[in-house]
């Protein structure tokens, strides 16, 4: 496959194209799915390759991409490409910038300790089965599922600057939920929560630990069907790490996306409130947010060697201190803003253009553990297990509502509450943070289903969190 | 013989086993713009075949890319094993055996119709319209072009052709980036009127360049445009499919023909609508003909596909959402807004998401245009505003339906950008519960 990809690039060293690359991409997803305690789907989409080939010509963008990689079909392809950057160039007004990128050749695999996709499948099954089982029985509880996702990607990137990098990366999604029903309707409860990607192979369902947690999140669905809501108008919360993931993603990854800042997205994912002209100065949160995108963590599903324009991976500082000091970026938005290309160009597939995507997008740790937080805390609510997620267009105005909440009082736990569901302006929200959990609680969560672009395309991505304290927070909106 | 004959073919070749095929070929041509320039355009071409393998009630799926009869037959020997060793689901009976036909209409390709050169011809012109306002365009313009052919062991050999045109065009402005938005979707580019289209787009940049304010949160009449009540529809689809029951996620539970809604308001899922996007068969390649939901108010149907049909022993219909139809009622549009004294218009809706599913309770926003009403007249754009309610009490609260419908497309963007439509007229609400102000546009 090198060959062809080489064969390829080659094809694409012409003097009418400021720049092209070539990608190939061979993907293999398994999934098995248990509903009320049988085996609903158990399927495999295996070797499904693509190659996507992006060129800069005459100031313009042209993308083709196909999954028949016939030499006939790679030609039309490539022909189509530049038709489509040469015929977009007569309804373009500034032409593309494109800076000439340091070659880089490398190599990257990640081993994972059990290979979901090597293993006995017999095996995977029963393990999920024997969790299935545990979900159902109870009277109260009407439905349940439990899944896992299995994905490995072997990609080649190469481009006309002379970078050629292939790797092969695997990561694991499980997941269970339960519904319980009372006469005063239905309750949910899911584990590991929403942010359940992880890189890695099999190791990842063993590490999340589902069969110790079934009874858990059985009883906590039934309790909550009788559990009070929140009834104070603002309280302080505290955001468990799996929620809180989504919190960052929604209201920081997104925002801080630099194709919205000039209005890229706005046909579908949105705009952002951010204007170029903050960068450097606007308050973005409390002194204690510190946030940055680092592709170069291996731990987490956004690492690589270089991204989809050939950008080597980084580590870059999004809000220091809590100031936001710069964005996730292209080549073509950094020079837009006049700052360096962050490495956050990415597609799904290789016959998915890439676009401006959050890698792993990080909170940093602050200091103590989670029990010092809610000790610390003399009156709220410690909230997790992301239940509902809207934010307006500009990514300002969100309102989360959560599985379940836990009152404290004094420090102390000391009863659930149903629904939590709270809502906030971004900046004001982040400038309210007043605890972050140190390096001793601090982990990657994740996902699989980052949805932007058109034609869409779902993201893995992570985000490295400790669970983090905000007080006054508007939390018991209704419907 | 092609691949679809061999399809069949290897029906027979497996008779102790079920085999599901769903083959498809798939292209796009898809434009995207900002700034009233080109963003980029995308070509894309995909051969794929989807297999469901069931012997007995032990299943098996996978997929392959640009698959040939070699491959496949290479696939099943392999997997045969591993289904001997699978648990059964108890509930699967039989695949889709409705062998009833549609007549299976050849559609032009618009992606050779609609070509690049046109898009950028039509996209310029709306430009130059929207330019002396200071507003500039974004957004995308879309040509699908899909064959879909549906075999089975039960003997279904189906073919479905779709070949959706998606223009969304939102004029942004340039000062204060208040947008607005103008669609168009169909099969039929002949039903494209390019002055009809950047006439209203312009009438709406035009209301939009007035003074920007903000809201109270509470209760407000409000009138929805077509594609906001369009999509409150569609999210309650989660509650009308037979699936919805089985995982107790279903408001219509135990409402099939009670009064649910107002007596103005009937829905029907009507996939041969001469101005939508027609679909011949549902998923499974059951017939997919037209189906009232809601008559008068009164539920009348789940929508009832092949798996969830069987297990809880329901009448399959085939019908499948994808083409909803709102019976239009007797108001103009100025006599809507025209008897509210202190509202809201709402433009579109953005980023809703379920609280409580089965109490329909849920949050969301509007987007690309909010309007105050005063004394029955659109008066100054309104900030975007958060609303926290049941999809239900909307419905409810709808006291005047607009007397002519109009035709929104809608995409569910990932996979192979399906498109389909509603078809639906404005209407106006009573009482609709606005949370909070995004304090943005």
């Amino acid at each position: 496959m090198k060959e062809l990809i080489k064969n390829t690039i080659n094809k694409l060293d012409r003097n009418d194209l400021t720049y092209a690359d070539v990608r190939f991409t061979n993907s293999d997803q398994q999934t098995i799915y248990f509903e009320k305690g049988v085996l609903r789907h158990f399927g495999s989409d295996l070797d499904s390759m693509a190659l996507g080939i992006r060129v800069l010509a005459d100031g313009c963008w042209g993308f083709a991409g196909t999954t028949i990689l016939s030499e006939d079909s790679i030609d039309k392809t490539i022909k189509r490409a530049i038709s489509n950057a040469k015929l977009g160039s007569r309804f373009r007004i500034e032409p593309a910038e494109f800076k000439k990128l340091p070659a880089i050749q490398d190599s990257y695999v990640y081993k994972p300790i059990e290979d979901p996709f090597t293993m006995d499948d017999k095996f995977k099954i029963d393990f999920h089965e024997q969790i299935a089982k545990k979900l159902v029985g109870n009277e109260k509880i009407v439905y349940s599922y439990v899944y896992t996702e299995f994905y490995r990607q072997y990609k080649i990137y190469a481009n006309t600057e002379g970078t050629f990098v292939d790797s092969l990366v695997y990561d694991t999604m499980p997941m269970m939920y339960v519904l319980a029903a009372g006469q005063e309707g239905t309750m949910c409860r899911t584990y590991p929560g929403h942010m359940n990607g992880r890189r890695g192979g099999f190791e990842v369902v063993r590490n999340v630990k589902l069969a110790e947690n079934t009874d858990k999140i059985i009883e906590e669905a039934i309790q909550l069907l009788d559990a009070p809501r929140i009834e104070e108008e603002r309280a302080d919360i505290i955001i468990g790490g799996g929620h809180l993931a989504l919190q960052l993603h929604e209201s920081a990854g997104h925002a801080t996306e630099a194709d919205r800042i000039f209005g890229k997205e706005i046909s579908y994912a949105g705009k952002t409130f951010i204007k170029p002209g903050m960068l450097g100065n606007f308050r973005y949160g409390s002194d204690l947010v510190n946030i940055y995108s680092d592709s170069r963590n291996e731990g987490g599903m956004g690492f690589h060697i270089v991204d989809d324009e050939g950008t080597p991976g980084a580590t870059v500082d999004i809000v220091k201190n809590g100031i936001l000091v710069d964005q996730q970026t292209s080549q073509e938005t950094a020079a837009l803003l006049g700052v360096k290309p962050s490495s956050n160009m990415l597609a799904s597939y290789a016959d998915d253009i890439p676009l401006i995507r959050m890698t792993n997008f990080c909170l940093a740790p602050g200091k103590g553990s989670l029990d010092d937080l809610i000790k610390s805390t003399e009156n709220g609510y410690y909230i997790d297990y992301t239940k509902t997620w809207s934010i307006d267009d500009n990514r300002n105005n969100f309102q989360f509502t959560t599985e379940i909440g836990w009152k404290i009082e004094n420090g102390e736990i000391k009863h659930i509450v149903k629904e939590p569901t709270y809502y906030g302006i971004t900046p004001e929200f982040w400038a309210a943070c007043n605890g972050v959990c140190g390096k001793e609680e601090w982990e990657f969560h994740g996902t699989f289903h980052c949805g932007k672009g058109e034609p869409g395309q779902a993201m893995h991505l992570s985000h490295g969190v400790a669970p983090a304290r905000f007080k006054n927070i508007v939390c018991n909106v209704k419907a | 013989m092609n691949l679809r004959e061999q399809l069949i073919e290897i029906c027979d070749l497996y008779p102790e086993l079920k085999l599901n095929f769903n083959y498809s070929f798939w292209e796009t041509d898809f434009l995207r713009f900002y700034q009233s320039q080109i963003n980029y355009n995308i070509s894309k071409t995909s051969i794929s075949l989807s297999t469901t393998i069931y012997k007995g009630k032990k299943s098996y799926s996978f997929s392959l890319k640009d698959p040939t009869r070699e491959l496949l037959l290479k696939k099943i020997e392999e997997v045969l094993p591993l289904i001997e060793k699978l648990p059964e689901d108890p509930a699967f009976v039989d695949l889709e055996d409705d062998l009833t036909k549609s007549s299976e209409k050849e559609k032009a390709n618009n992606i050779e119709k609609v070509h690049l050169d046109a898009k950028i011809d039509i996209l310029q012109n709306v430009a130059d319209a929207v330019l002396p306002y200071n507003f500039k365009i974004y957004g995308t313009f879309v040509c699908n072009y899909r064959t879909l052919y549906i075999i089975n062991s039960n003997g279904l050999n189906k073919r479905e052709i779709s070949s959706p045109i998606y223009f969304e065009c939102k004029a942004v402005s340039q000062e204060n980036e208040v947008t607005v938005l103008e669609v168009y979707g169909g099969e039929r580019f002949s039903n494209f009127n390019q002055d009809k289209f950047i006439f209203s787009l312009v009438n709406k940049v035009k209301a939009a360049s007035g003074k920007v304010v903000d809201v109270e949160a509470g209760e407000y009449d409000v009138v929805l445009a077509p594609r906001c009540i369009g999509e409150f529809f569609m999210y309650l689809e989660s509650s009308m499919g037979a699936g919805s029951l089985d995982s107790k996620q279903s408001f219509f539970e135990g409402k099939v023909d009670q009064q649910v809604f107002p007596e103005n308001i009937t829905i029907t899922d009507d996939p041969h609508h001469p101005d939508l996007i027609n679909f011949d068969y549902n998923s499974d390649g059951h017939i997919y003909n037209k189906t009232a939901i809601i008559e008068n108010g009164v539920f009348k149907n789940f929508l009832v596909g092949n798996y969830y049909g069987r297990k809880l022993k329901m009448e399959r219909n085939g019908a499948d959402g994808e083409a909803l139809v709102m019976t239009p009622g007797d108001k103009t549009f100025d006599e809507l807004i025209g008897s509210i004294k202190n509202g809201l218009y709402i433009s579109s809706l953005h980023y809703m998401n379920f609280i409580n599913r089965k109490e329909t309770s849920i949050t969301g926003l509007t987007r690309d245009g909010t309007f105050l009403i005063e004394d029955g007249k659109i008066t100054k754009v309104v900030n975007n505003l958060r609303f926290t309610e049941k999809i239900s009490d909307i419905i409810k609260g709808i006291s005047d339906i607009g007397s002519e419908a109009v035709t929104i497309p809608f995409s569910d963007n990932y996979g192979e950008f399906g498109i389909y439509s509603v078809h639906m007229p404005h209407v106006k609400v009573k009482g609709f519960k606005i949370s909070s102000s995004t304090r943005t546009v």
